[in-house]
């Protein structure tokens, strides 16, 4: 896997994780009720480990992943069985499915998005 | 819904070897079969959700949870360590048994949280603990779901 789609990954991970506590009712509150979860200290320390991880990208990826991600939210996203899950657009079939084409960093030629194959 | 709809009997292990937190996460994340990358992703994504609290919820029982992009799709999985180890339950008992959630970001059939609060509600059964622990195959965790009924 190309090194930066892994932090990439990560970092969509957590935004995703930091997001649902943020702003998703239900899932704040299984996190509450469930797992005493401090939600406030929670999102402090995702904050610092989305911003270690973002340092860690290419100064033209992050600056990529930065512009995508103020713009249209999520900048990476699944390819499940040839479409994209940014923009419900197909991608090639040469690219689609093949989980080793995970070993270049691909982005949505509709949507832009960095794309993540997963197997199909 | 219920939950025996989610669990095969490939994804569960009645004997997880792990000793720490970490080796117990790894092997959890072993019982769904992803390739290795996505399992190193994982258990980054995992480890950063217990360092933010444990899901140990007491009564012996641990519910890992998160959502990550290298899943298509809800998986679950069981694992039961006989010694019990420590894993900062909330009640600071030793954790039995492990009920490891992931589902990924975007869910359309939405069945992360539900399953996640029946997991919840069933750990939370009167005398599961024991029932757990007196399983001998993953056919009777399957059955325990089953009548139980949740
Ligand atoms: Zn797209």
């Amino acid at each position: 896997m190309h090194p930066e789609l892994e932090i990439l990954l990560q970092l969509q991970d957590l935004k995703a994780q930091r997001r649902e506590l943020e702003e998703d009712h239900a899932e704040r509150q299984v996190e509450v009720q469930e797992f005493n979860i401090d939600v406030a200290r929670a999102i402090e320390e995702l904050d610092r480990k989305i911003q270690e991880m973002e340092e860690q990208l290419s100064p033209a990826i992050r600056s990529r992943y930065r512009r995508i991600s103020e713009g249209r939210g999520r900048a990476v996203v699944p390819v499940i069985n040839g479409i994209c899950y940014g923009c419900f657009e197909s991608i090639p079939t040469a690219v689609a499915g093949d989980i080793r084409q995970n070993a270049t960093l691909r982005h949505c030629e509709h949507c832009g998005r960095f794309l993540y194959i997963l197997p199909g | 819904m219920q939950l025996r709809e989610f669990f095969n009997r490939e994804a569960i292990s009645l004997n997880l070897k792990g000793e720490t937190q970490d080796d117990i996460l790894k092997e959890l994340i072993g019982l769904l079969n992803l390739d290795e990358k996505s399992e190193g992703i994982l258990f980054k994504m995992l480890k950063r959700r217990e360092n933010l609290g444990s899901t140990g919820i007491g009564r012996g029982i641990a519910i890992p949870h998160c959502r990550s992009l290298v899943v298509n799709r809800l998986r679950v999985a069981f694992g039961r360590k006989p010694e019990g180890v420590d894993f900062k339950a909330i009640d600071g008992q030793p954790v039995y048994n492990f009920f490891l959630i992931v589902a990924p970001p975007l869910e359309v059939s939405n069945q992360y949280l539900p399953v996640l609060g029946k997991v919840a509600q069933f750990a939370k059964e009167p005398g599961i603990a024991e029932r757990l622990r007196e399983l001998k195959t993953p056919d009777e965790f399957l059955q325990l779901l089953e009548e139980k009924g949740i």
